[in-house]
């Protein structure tokens, strides 16, 4: 403690005298207007040079998340591992690279995950369940893709979790069940996303309605009961909002679909795989034009789960996305998929779907997208370049060049793109055949807990 | 009077006698409705009807009253589609015609006002108190339906201004009680070019009605509505129906109707009472369901005048 000496008696006033062993910085001169602008151009120009160098994960891992959970040990866990990664990227240097346009866009997470670096650090801390990492390198290998398809899968694991769940040792009471339950959840999915690969708005919508239950828990439940609750219902989310809601919608497009109809499907669609069964197994005389494009080739799985539910008995035309304008004018529906469905009718879909409901329209040939209520979206977008993803790279599977090119070249593998609504003559769902204007409505109508906060 | 015994339950099995009585007394409301007002609606007698049968039924549950409605809406509608087949030569005099009319509106008509008595019935416990409820709803219901005509042409008038010239396609009640609101009630000046509307030529009749009225009004042919649409200021139609996408499905020319108007600017509106609404989501005019399959014939006009 400094003691002041005061030479003479002056209460009031002191004099700060300090400390031998504190050393006070000289103060800063102060700068005038311009000097302190050609400092700040200084300091810009600098940071452009490190920018280059820096790699692009390091933003992408910061980045705050939908479950926006303050999760301190997730991003310390990153932040080592965007370190190591940092090292390995620099020979990949050309392949991760990213135009200016798409810099804002989630990136491939896949090459960081099988270097076996991330995994160690950040499972070690987190310490998840082996479903949990079992399912992220699914995710993050492109082994479980499609928005159905991921969010059942999260969903089982979610239950396994859920089932498996013990209290923690440190005794904590009963009733904080819910708390302890939601953090937990929280922290998979963040997992899932910064470090597999980013969600979709399926696996984000049913993430809201986990955590609505898990909240909704009442408070004098034991555990056993809780989590049976709790896989109950979820069971009841899949089954009625994904496998019901699929058959629904083959029901209501039945009426749509009338004997001697051309039929234009775009890759893989559990939806539309459905209406097309449903309709050949009532009985309707049509024609499928199956459309299919690389990097993914989804259609071809389309194609073989299609031939096998039908046993052949179906005429089908498979082609890639390149011949679409010498097969529309045969035309006489398309039938398109949704990964989401925005508040304005605009669709996200897979790469592609644009395309075809552009030239759909031009062709005056009416485009239906076959999309389950789950996958609405409170969103409004307007184009496909805020909201996007990008796949691997190296799929797109350029063939080698020689060195000269290669510092100017960016490999660009979009996953979705968006239709706006004008271009989409009806939505089927559950509910029936919307115009893409009342896909707000629908919204507010089957999801209101979402409403609760407006109140 | 039909009778139901008391005690029946209302499956669909158990009271296919008893429901035909109560349906066959609905069609005969529904045509007596018909034959007391020649300018009722067909959807409105309907409806009318329809409260008829609420307030006949002997049912104890929702559920009940709900088949009742069904059965006999059901029965009205295809009342109405057969007499869309008959030729007219064989019209009997004690059941009007219903020549040419569509049934989209009369089964938008009864759908809509079967979901709107039927709403809140999940909130009183005790069935009298609900059919009560039940009734006023109804009634409320075909209020509306039934003023709806004055009201649009109240509405609508406003979109009228003196020195205009408005362009009708055939025969429409609710565009010409519009059109005749405008010009007697509220003094407006204007004319009306009405596109004849064949087969059925409505668009002389109208005519008709328009110049009674006091309006000057010029009859052409459904093909002269490119020539005619520089000299129009806008353009006013009914409909049979409101479908689900927004748009409308009315008389045979409307849509090119339509299209004309849009490539020349010309404003185009609809008159449409909200029963209309129907639940329909045609993808194109091959996805209409049948509407007629009255055949027509055609006059060889040159043979005709030599």
């Amino acid at each position: 403690e400094e003691t002041t000496p005061t030479p003479a008696p002056q209460p009031k006033k002191k004099d700060k005298v300090a400390p031998k062993n504190i050393v006070i910085p000289p103060k800063k001169p102060k700068l005038s207007k311009a000097e302190r602008r050609a400092l700040q151009e200084a300091q810009r120009a600098a940071k452009g040079v490190v920018q280059k160098d820096t790699t692009k994960t390091a933003k992408n891992v910061k980045k705050p998340d939908s479950g926006k959970a303050n999760n301190n040990s997730s991003n310390k866990a990153a932040d080592n591992a965007t370190r190591q990664s940092a090292n390995s990227k620099k020979e990949n240097q050309n392949v991760g690279k990213v135009l200016g346009l798409f810099e804002h866009l989630p990136k491939y997470k896949g090459a960081e995950l099988f270097s076996g670096r991330v995994s160690l650090n950040t499972d070690a801390k987190l310490k998840l369940h082996p479903a949990v990492t079992e399912l992220g390198y699914k995710y993050a290998n492109g082994t479980i893709r499609g928005a159905n398809t991921r969010c059942r899968a999260m969903l089982e694991v979610f239950k396994t979790v859920i089932r498996d769940y013990q209290t923690p040792k440190d005794g904590k009471n009963q009733h904080q069940l819910s708390l302890n339950l939601d953090h937990e959840v929280k922290t998979i999915f963040q997992y899932w996303t910064t470090h597999c690969r980013t969600h979709s708005v399926s696996m984000g919508n049913a993430m809201t309605f986990l955590k609505s239950i898990i909240a909704s828990l009442p408070r004098d439940i034991n555990m056993e009961e809780a989590k049976e609750l709790l896989c109950e219902q979820i069971d009841a989310y899949n089954h009625e909002r994904i496998h019901l809601a699929g058959q629904a919608i083959a029901e209501h497009a039945l009426r749509k679909i009338q004997n001697g109809d051309v039929l234009l499907v775009y890759v893989y669609n559990e939806a539309v795989l459905n209406i097309l069964i449903n309709a050949q197994r009532s009985g309707k005389k049509f024609r499928v034009i199956l459309v299919d494009s690389r990097p993914l080739m989804e259609g071809r799985e389309m194609l073989n789960k299609l031939l096998a539910a039908v046993s052949g008995n179906i005429e089908c035309t498979y082609i890639l996305l390149n011949s679409l304008s010498y097969v529309m004018k045969d035309v006489t529906k398309v039938f398109l998929g949704a990964a989401a469905l925005m508040s304005n009718g605009s669709v996200l879909s897979r790469v592609g779907t644009a395309g075809i409901a552009l030239m759909a329209h031009a062709c005056k040939v009416p485009v239906l997208i076959c999309c389950e209520t789950y996958k609405i979206s409170a969103r409004v977008q307007l184009e496909s370049i805020t909201y996007n993803e990008m796949g691997d790279p190296k799929q797109l599977e350029v063939l080698p060049f020689d060195e000269e090119g290669k510092e100017n070249l960016t490999l660009l593998n979009l996953l979705y793109d968006l239709t706006p609504a004008e271009f989409v003559s009806g939505i089927i769902t559950e509910m029936g055949i919307l115009p893409p204007s009342s896909v707000a409505v629908l919204l507010r109508e089957m999801n209101p807990q979402e409403n609760m906060s407006y109140r | 009077g039909s009778k139901m015994t008391n005690d029946t339950t209302s499956t669909s099995r158990e009271t296919t006698t008893e429901t035909t009585m109560p349906t066959n007394q609905a069609l005969i409301d529904l045509q007596t409705h018909l034959k007391n007002s020649k300018e009722l609606a067909l959807p409105v007698a309907a409806i009318k009807s329809l409260l008829g049968v609420i307030q006949r039924s002997n049912s104890h549950t929702m559920m009940g009253l709900q088949e009742e409605l069904r059965c006999a809406s059901d029965a009205m509608i295809q009342w109405a589609s057969k007499d869309n087949d008959d030729n007219s030569n064989n019209n009997q005099s004690n059941t009007p015609s219903l020549i040419n009319r569509s049934t989209i509106a009369l089964a938008s008509g009864c759908q809509l006002f079967m979901k709107y008595v039927t709403r809140c019935f999940l909130e009183l416990p005790d069935f009298t108190e609900c059919k009560k409820q039940v009734l006023e709803r109804g009634e409320r219901f075909a209020g509306i339906s039934l003023a709806a005509r004055d009201r649009i042409a109240e509405l609508g008038q406003e979109f009228i201004q003196d020195g205009q010239c408005v362009l009708v396609h055939g025969r429409s009640r609710v565009v010409g009680a519009l059109l005749i609101k405008a010009a007697t009630m509220y003094h407006k000046h204007f004319e009306i070019i009405v596109l004849e509307g064949r087969p059925d030529a409505g668009g002389c009749k109208v005519a008709k009605e328009f110049t009674d009225a006091g309006i000057p009004c010029s009859v052409v042919l459904d093909s002269a509505m490119g020539y005619v649409m520089e000299r129009v200021d806008l353009v006013v139609v009914g409909a049979e129906g409101v479908v689900e996408n927004g748009g409308i499905v009315n008389k045979i020319g409307t849509f090119a109707l339509g299209v004309v108007a849009k490539e020349m600017g010309k404003p185009f509106y609809v008159a449409a009472e909200s029963y209309k609404f129907a639940r329909l989501y045609p993808l194109n005019q091959a996805d209409l369901p049948d509407l007629t399959t009255k055949k027509l014939t055609f006059v060889d006009t040159a043979a005709a005048q030599s």
